[in-house]
């Protein structure tokens, strides 16, 4: 396993985080500029490092609506090699369809990144390694995770920006839900849902502990989601150093509460920051670009005013 | 078993790749990884197990008999299978390991103790508590399943599920009837209810939601084809039907080479010619087919291969069910 930083550190000892939004209307946009000027911004440590991007693959898209759109893997995937990244692997493991490659062939991946070959990992049926789970947020004790995921220098979550029928949001905490692997657990991983799903994305965060996040929130989905809700366009692009701190942005975004996102809270206590006054924030306002998202009746309590 | 792709060279030249890289990817414990060079599982090494076992030239049987020493060096104490080195407790695996190992006389002992943990393996949405605990709350919206029924989890102690219930089914169809342990025939029959049961509304399945939330779920090419070959002996209803126009009409469509192998022989299994389709399972090489994991180049030896017996009712078990 490679020796990332797992520490977890509680809120009052840690600095602030960094989220940067960048309006971008469309995907057909020069998204690669953008995606660089960003990430240089940050000065990340990716020089010769193996970066593995994992966006949110959730199921056959051909309308670019659940799915991270490709352009954005594409052209973040192409920004990490011009930073001096020495290798960028794109990966996920779908969660309700084992078919990676008919996803794939759905978002027409390749013909924004060009052939991937080795540097696509499904990660549902790569090499698994025991991870024991010390925050014990759930009963689970341990989870099998790929090798993959345990081994890269530097891993990104790129979720889309979606409400979650039972999750409230699902950004970039709840994206990792898709490291797990379905040919130990399942399509889906439901292990996970009678663990709890709240304290499972704690656990599965605590474990992989994702370096950065990107939120795709060009086109979003609102109501029902992960997969049956209605398209939501936001025209936004988030970026931080600190994946909390970057779902309670694309939270406060979507006109919802980020401390009342049950695992959002809890995450705000060991993992990052929710405070927006413990938030750096880059680029635009969140003012400038509120796009209330529509929830379900049972996360009403999540709309903000 | 009509085979419907046109007997030409290339095809043949393809399945004699495909074998020959499958055999060159088994491990030298003799089980498969997912990929080349992987460490060995116990799925991908069923898969590989089901393609090359009916062979019987001694290259193969020999192949066969390294990957069924695998397969019982990994059953666990309790006659489970577990998905990955390491894991403790074993899980949907199992039937897949199982059906490996059906046709094969030495491994009757694995097969009878890894059929009992089968049986005896309920999911917990369905016990008796998690359903008088559901009859205290509200009604629910967000699903309308009948929750008397009971199929199979991926993990112990959770939720019927449609994949890991038509394995099981499948296996316990494929079994002898001496093999099976006395419950097996009640478990079909709720198993044959539940898939029935989680059928999508305009035919096929997905992993188990038909409807969530009032919206009629999607179904799927792979767990339909699963669903469907598991109820390849159970008595015809409409919704098989419906599933069957619903896969005939997909199939047209399908761009991956697992979906377009399994999905060819779930129809042929039924007899229905496969129609035309967007991509000829042809068009990929056995290298490419590979790089998407053993189990599809295994799954695609399986549907180019004309001689295949994949998991063929069993002459006794189907004497047995028409008792």
């Amino acid at each position: 396993m490679n020796q990332r930083n797992r520490q977890l550190i509680p809120s009052f000892s840690r600095p602030a985080s960094r989220v940067m939004i960048r309006k971008v209307a469309r995907y057909e946009e020069e998204l690669l500029a953008l995606i660089y000027e960003s990430l240089r911004e940050f000065q990340l440590p990716v020089k010769d490092k193996t970066i593995l991007l994992k966006p949110n693959l959730v199921g056959l898209d051909p309308q670019g609506v659940m799915n991270t759109h490709p352009a954005v893997i594409a052209a973040t995937r192409e920004s990490f090699l011009k930073l001096g990244a020495a290798r960028v692997i794109i990966g996920d493991g779908p969660a309700m369809d084992r078919d990676t490659q008919a996803i794939l062939e759905s978002v027409r991946l390749k013909e924004f990144t060009g052939k991937l070959g080795k540097d696509f990992c499904d990660l549902n049926i790569d090499d698994v390694q025991r991870v024991e789970l010390e925050t014990r947020a759930t009963r689970l004790k341990e989870l099998f995770l790929p090798k993959t995921v345990l081994g890269v220098d530097f891993l990104v979550s790129m979720p889309k920006l979606k409400t979650h029928h039972w999750a409230g949001v699902t950004l970039s905490l709840k994206n990792m839900f898709g490291i797990v692997p379905g040919s130990c657990y399942g399509w889906p991983k439901n292990v996970l849902h009678w663990a709890g799903i709240d304290r499972s994305i704690l656990d599965i965060n605590a474990a992989a502990r994702p370096d950065f996040a990107i939120v795709d929130g060009i086109l979003g989905m609102e109501g029902n989601g992960p997969i049956q809700g209605s398209p939501k366009s936001a025209g936004v692009l988030l970026f931080g150093d600190d994946p909390v701190a970057v779902d309670a942005t694309a939270c406060r975004v979507m006109g919802l509460l980020p401390e009342k996102v049950e695992y959002l809270a809890r995450a705000g206590t060991m993992l990052g920051h929710v405070e927006a006054s413990k938030i750096q924030q880059l680029g635009e306002r969140i003012e400038g670009v509120k796009t209330p998202f529509a929830v379900l009746p049972e996360f009403r309590r999540l709309v903000a005013g | 078993m009509p085979d419907h792709l046109p007997p030409t060279e290339s095809a043949t030249n393809q399945r004699s790749e495909c074998l020959s890289l499958l055999r060159s990817m088994q491990n030298a414990d003799g089980g498969w990884g997912f990929h080349a060079g992987g460490e060995s599982r116990v799925e991908p090494t069923s898969w590989a197990a089901l393609a090359i076992s009916f062979r019987n030239e001694q290259e193969h049987q020999d192949a066969f008999r390294k990957l069924s020493g695998y397969l019982h060096s990994k059953q666990l104490a309790d006659g489970s299978w577990a998905a990955a080195p390491e894991m403790s407790s074993g899980g949907w695996v199992t039937s897949l390991a199982c059906s490996a190992l059906a046709g094969d006389a030495e491994s009757d002992k694995h097969l009878r103790v890894g059929l009992q943990w089968i049986c005896e393996d309920f999911p917990r949405d369905s016990s008796p508590l998690q359903r008088f605990m559901r009859k205290l709350r509200p009604k629910s919206h967000i699903s309308s399943q009948n929750d008397s029924y009971r199929g199979w989890g991926w993990t112990p102690k959770t939720s019927s599920w449609v994949e890991p219930t038509s394995f099981a089914l499948m296996v316990l169809r494929a079994a002898k009837v001496e093999q099976l342990p006395k419950n097996a025939g009640e478990r079909r029959e709720l198993a044959v209810a539940l898939l029935y049961d989680r059928m999508c509304p305009g035919g096929g399945w997905n992993c188990g939601n038909p409807r969530v939330y009032g919206v009629d779920g999607d179904a799927l090419v792979l767990p339909t084809c699963w669903a469907l070959l598991a109820l390849r002996d159970a008595p015809e209803k409409p919704g098989r039907v419906l599933s069957l126009a619903w896969l005939q009409k997909q199939f047209a469509k399908i761009e991956s080479a697992g979906s377009l192998a399994v999905a060819r022989m779930t129809l042929e299994n039924y007899g229905m010619q496969a129609p035309p389709a967007k991509r000829n399972l042809q068009d990929w090489s056995a290298e490419a087919l590979a790089e998407d994991g053993t189990h599809v180049l295994a799954w695609a030896y399986m549907a180019l291969n004309p001689a295949r017996s994949w998991f063929s009712v069993s002459q006794e078990t189907a004497v047995g069910a028409a008792r």
